[in-house]
């Protein structure tokens, strides 16, 4: 075979393998195709075979000739292999096609924690943000530490039995978180800074304002130089994280026992942002946090000198937070054990597409 | 309390384009709080006064009359009224046609009944007095008939203060007294309180009244005026309408007279028929005596209660309310006048024991300014003398006063006025601020003395704070700039009760989707009959908030089913928490616990095994991620207390060997007794109690290792009776020893058709290995022969 007829058999056979591969579907078919091809009996093997044939002189060119269209043979098969490969992956995941990506995930209702505890949890962090310690007492209070300690005197209203539950061991119910003040100050002395979360009670006709079992939260601070500049600030920054934006504040007088100065401190209502309205009662205020300087005699039966030191305390409604926060209208909801009002609906379960409850 | 802005101003100036919205504001934020600001805007054009000159009752129509009134000269007009005590005489509020007031607009002729009428009698409700109940507003000599009525008598603005920011302010209980704040609060001078000067009342050519006073304790003091010449008028219009804004019914001039002065400065007085009341005793009653009040009620006194008597006789029930029997009727022509002061909780206890709680009691039970007795009486002498001319003093002011108080002085350390104020304050500024207020302050070295006023030192300002809160008050809230605190940091640590209940809490809501719900602390008598329990020994409650709720909880789960009952209604599967407060008696002293209470329910009788071990799954995760402790659960039998738990599905929890309580399924019946639909239910709760736990140390956990040599797994399933317990076949498996053996756990539990009816297959998975070498397969198959035989000794088979 001239040099001539071998190029143009090595042509042919180019061209018989780019037609050939290209009917071919399965990988293996295009494997037994390869190799009778380029196998050692193969189309180009047998030519390679052939190479003693020539001139001595020829046969390194005929062998590049002969490699070169090897070369350009397997690029084909090579192509066409990786083609059905692809071909396979595009149909596999194709077969797939029952699979919805845009189906919502497995549907499983998600725990909750009581409204009331949600937001203690949230006052909770905000006060350790300041280095306050999360102090507790118990429900069932001494009538000292619930108020003798606290300077309300024996013969005060609050507590009569209109007001407070008497229990059959002279104990009470404790009527605030105000106990957990003095427990605190004898437990730690000065300089001190709690907090203390708590159930309360009140002896108080239910309806849907008014709980005889609800949630406070107490604050004390006392140090050195305890100031009413500084309750305010206090004050101010606490409402502002609980409530996430800026607020307003107005701060009068308010006669409590246990603090001298007293003051109540307002938060312009976050309903109607201060022009009025039914939850203000049309004052654009709502009284949100009782306060003042901490008693000269409660620090005292606390066993802290009121000359060494000062200290300022406050009381937030926990219960009536929550309610501001989650909009809970009635009271009652809250120890009823009822999960509709204290729980979410998207926490119940698979997505909500149409909701008109409110 | 109301105030009436008009009254205030007979004592302050106050500007006349004043705001009383701003007024009110800047009077909460400094003094009390204003609860409301309400416009009495009558608008009254052309009133006149007109006198009855004859009535005729309307045939068929009963209450309208037919009058003619007299409205000047000769001129009269005729009218028709539903005035039933309108007689030939009365002197009333007339608008002739063409006046007008705010409500009716402006009258004209018409026919009523028949008759023409020419003008109206106007009702009190129309000329801002509400309360007066009347339909016709009766007037003195003071106006002619035909004279015009002055328009801005009738205009106004009355105050709402909040009672409760005044209860320890007895001083506040007046219009004087309120007067000398809001004076304060606006600079301005406050007008020296206009009486009759003592020594005109106290001549000594007049006789005295005897007063004797068995309780200096009881009664401070006790001040009485004779008068004579006190006939039966209307009070002056302009009083009449004042009190009738503040919430006073207008009723005689006597009475209106007293409740003028009583809303004036604050002291409730009384007048006495002096014709029975020669003179004055102040005793405790005798128990049982009977004393018929005003009110027209008999009353059963008891020695704690202190009354005014007369020759040893009762007159009234003092502070609170007076007798019938000297009580002043139209007849009465010369009178007694009482101003005393009364120990408030004498006032309190007497007020609530007879569920009397009068106007003159609640302000009594304030603890009143001594000096108010005097200068009562000389105001009311003031107006009464312009209201009658006739009058005389019969018998002079006499005043018997047992229990003076010494003047009350504050010390007062100017450093703790600095701290409490964050900025220092001179003794100058100090005088500036509180003496309007009626307090003076005296310099002796470091310390100030500050003077209080007697009326506000009847228990109000007795300490340097309250004093303190003198100073910043006037200063004012807003002046203040704040700042936060500089504080001293301390090492306390963070109470561990508290953080396992929160961190509890969390778990449970995150791991095991439980839903936290709030109880009340107490037992309804009647869910516990439901459920067939006995509450068992419980502290209880001297005043219930209702029948059935007297006894303190010993355990959550009751709620804790009362909840599910409640929701099987709105889901069919739900798992509740709860965390607080159970009490028990105990002779060393009540007790208080803190109990986690867990339930799980689902629709459906066979998810018992999965409720409790879900309940299970949360314990076992919760225990070892707060305490790095294993549950064990160990069989119990029912507890008295506890009849909801199955006798076969009941379990205690221990962590390590402390026992934290009880798990278990609730029994059939129960479930039926809550509510017929829960019998197809599934039901399984726990209760832990959290005390002991707090106090745990949490071991750190030790982590697992990569063995030398690779290890080996084999899984081995037990069949054993359905009936038998996790806990004895675990403890009989826990006791085979091989050198081999590195560890045994539990893998899982089935029941089903492969394992046959009656068995229960429980899968360990044992792991085997050698800290010296490759087990072998030889290794592996004896170990697993032993093992197997171990068990077949133990009488189970090997599932294969
Ligand atoms: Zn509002």
């Amino acid at each position: 075979m001239t040099l001539d007829e071998l190029n143009k058999q090595l042509a042919q056979i180019e061209l018989q393998v780019a037609c050939g591969v290209r009917e071919l579907n399965l990988i293996d078919a295009v494997r037994s195709f390869e190799s009778s091809v380029l196998g050692k009996q193969g189309l180009i093997g047998l030519l390679l075979k052939n190479i003693r044939d020539y001139p001595a002189d020829e046969r390194g060119q005929v062998g590049q000739i002969i490699n070169r269209a090897k070369a350009k043979a397997k690029a084909i098969i090579d192509a066409r292999l990786s083609e059905i490969e692809r071909e396979a992956v595009a149909k596999e995941s194709q077969g797939a096609s029952d699979v919805d990506p845009t189906l919502p995930g497995d549907v499983e209702s998600l725990g909750s924690l009581h409204p009331v505890t949600m937001v203690q949890l949230e006052i909770e962090r905000i006060f350790e943000r300041f280095g306050f310690t999360v102090e507790t007492g118990p429900e069932m209070e001494s009538e000292y530490n619930n108020f003798d300690a606290l300077n309300i005197p024996a013969d005060h209203p609050a507590r009569d039995m209109q007001d407070t539950f008497w229990l059959n061991n002279n104990q009470v119910l404790r009527t605030h978180t105000s106990p957990v003040q003095h427990r605190a100050m004898k437990k730690f002395g000065a300089p001190l800074r709690i907090i203390a979360p708590g159930r309360c009670f009140r002896y108080e006709t239910l309806d849907a304002s008014h709980e005889n079992t609800f949630h406070q939260v107490e604050g004390l601070v006392i140090d050195d130089e305890i100031s009413i500049p500084n309750l305010i600030a206090m004050s101010k920054a606490l409402l502002q994280e609980v409530m996430q934006r800026d607020v307003k504040l107005r701060v009068r007088p308010g006669f409590f026992p246990f603090v001298e100065p007293g003051l109540e401190i307002d938060m312009n209502c976050q309903i109607c942002g201060g022009s009025g309205c039914a939850t203000c009662k049309q004052s654009g205020w709502v009284e949100i946090l009782p306060a003042g300087m901490v008693h000269p005699n409660v620090l005292q039966a606390g066993g802290i000198d009121p000359d060494r030191y000062s200290g300022f305390a406050f009381g937030l409604g926990l219960t009536r937070l929550a309610m501001m926060k989650y909009g809970i209208r009635d009271i009652r909801v809250l120890n009823s054990g009822d999960l509709r009002p204290i729980v979410c609906a998207q926490r119940l379960g698979g997505p909500i597409l149409v909701n008109h409850t409110t | 309390m109301l105030i009436s802005l008009q009254w205030i101003r007979d004592f302050v100036n106050l500007p006349t384009d004043l705001d009383p919205r701003d007024l009110a504001e800047r009077v909460t934020v400094s003094t009390a709080e204003v609860e409301g600001v309400t416009p009495i805007h009558i608008d009254a054009q052309g009133l006149i006064a007109a006198k009855v000159i004859s009535a005729t009752e309307v045939p068929k129509k009963r209450n309208l009359k037919l009058v003619e009134l007299e409205i000047g000269g000769d001129n009269t007009v005729r009218t028709a009224t539903a005035a039933p005590v309108l007689h030939v005489g009365s002197n009333v509020v007339f608008a002739p046609v063409g006046a007008s007031v705010a409500t009716t607009g402006v009258i004209k002729a018409t026919t009523i009944a028949g008759a023409p009428s020419e003008g109206m009698i106007l009702p009190g409700e129309a000329l801002g007095i509400p309360l007066a109940m009347q339909e016709a507003v009766f007037l003195g000599d003071e106006f002619q008939p035909g004279q015009a009525l002055p328009a801005k008598l009738f205009e106004d603005w009355v105050i709402e203060i909040d009672n409760k920011s005044i209860t320890h302010r007895p001083d506040l209980w007046g219009h004087y007294g309120m007067a000398r704040e809001i004076a304060a609060i606006f600079g301005l001078p406050l007008s020296s309180y206009p009486i009759t000067p003592e020594a005109e009342l106290s001549s000594s050519n007049l006789p005295d009244v005897a007063i004797t006073i068995a309780d200096a304790h009881a009664c401070r003091r006790f001040t009485a005026l004779r008068l004579e010449g006190v006939p039966t008028i209307p009070a002056p219009l302009w009083m009449q309408l004042r009190i009738g804004r503040i919430g006073m019914r207008p009723i005689s001039g006597l009475v209106d007279l007293t409740n003028y002065v009583m809303a004036d400065l604050g002291q409730p007085m009384h007048a006495f028929d002096a014709d029975h009341v020669p003179d004055i005793e102040v005793n405790w009653a005798y128990e049982g005596e009977t004393l018929q009040t005003l009110d027209g009620m008999e009353r059963t006194l008891t020695t704690e209660s202190l009354v005014v008597q007369s020759q040893g006789k009762s007159l009234s029930l003092a502070g609170v309310m007076g007798g019938l029997n000297t009580e002043v009727v139209d007849s009465t022509d010369s009178l007694l006048l009482e101003s005393a002061n009364w120990d408030p909780i004498v006032i309190r206890r007497t007020a609530h024991r007879l569920s009397l709680r009068t106007d003159a009691a609640a302000r009594f039970e304030k603890s009143l300014d001594p000096a108010n007795t005097t200068q009562s009486i000389q105001r009311f002498h003031l107006l009464a003398k312009a209201m009658y001319p006739e009058m005389k003093i019969t018998g002079r002011l006499s005043d018997n006063y047992p229990g003076k108080p010494e003047p009350v002085v504050v010390a007062v350390n100017p450093q703790h006025v600095k701290r409490t104020l964050g900025r220092s304050c001179n003794l100058e500024e100090a005088i500036n601020l509180l003496s309007p207020l009626g307090f003076s302050i005296e310099q002796n070295g470091d310390a100030w003395y500050v003077n209080v006023p007697s009326f506000r030192a009847t228990g109000d300002v007795s300490i340097e704070a309250d004093v303190i809160e003198e100073i910043i008050r006037r200063v004012g809230f807003d002046a203040v700039e704040p700042s936060m605190p500089r504080v001293s940091m301390r090492d306390i640590k963070m109470n561990p009760m508290h953080e396992l209940e929160m961190r509890s809490l969390e778990f449970f809501c995150l791991a095991e989707r439980f839903h936290e719900v709030n109880s009340y602390i107490w037992y309804a008598t009647d869910w516990l009959k439901q459920l067939g329990m006995e509450a068992g020994d419980c502290i209880e409650l001297r005043n219930p908030a209702a029948e059935g709720l007297h006894q303190l909880r010993r355990l959550m789960m009751p709620g804790m089913l009362a909840a599910v009952q409640r929701n099987r209604f709105h889901f069919s599967s739900f798992n509740l928490m709860d965390l607080g407060s159970v009490f028990e008696p105990h002779p060393q002293g009540d007790q208080e616990h803190r109990h986690l209470a867990l339930v799980s329910a689902r629709r459906g009788k066979k998810e018992e095994n999965a409720c409790l071990s879900q309940i299970k799954r949360a314990i076992g995760q919760w225990a070892w991620l707060r305490f790095g402790q294993q549950v064990t659960y160990t069989s119990a039998s029912v507890l008295a207390e506890c009849p909801w738990e199955n006798p076969h599905r009941t379990a205690t929890v221990a962590l390590g060997d402390t026992i934290v309580g009880r798990v278990s399924v609730v029994e059939p019946g129960t479930r039926r007794a809550m509510d017929e639909h829960l019998s197809a239910w599934s039901i399984a709760c726990a209760e832990l109690r959290l005390d002991n736990l707090a106090s745990l140390t949490t071991t750190t956990e030790k982590l697992g290792t990569i063995p030398d040599h690779p290890q080996i797994d084999m899984d081995f399933s037990i069949l054993v009776p359905a009936s038998s317990h996790y806990e004895a076949i675990a403890g009989q498996i826990a006791g085979f020893e091989h050198n081999l053996l590195k560890q045994i756990r539990y893998v899982d539990s089935y029941e089903g058709k492969s394992v046959g009816e009656g068995n229960r297959s429980l899968t360990f998975r044992t792991v085997i290995g050698s800290q010296a070498r490759t087990l072998s397969e030889g290794d592996a198959n004896g170990f697993q022969q032993a093992f197997e035989t171990f068990v077949t000794k133990l009488g189970f088979a090997i599932r294969k």
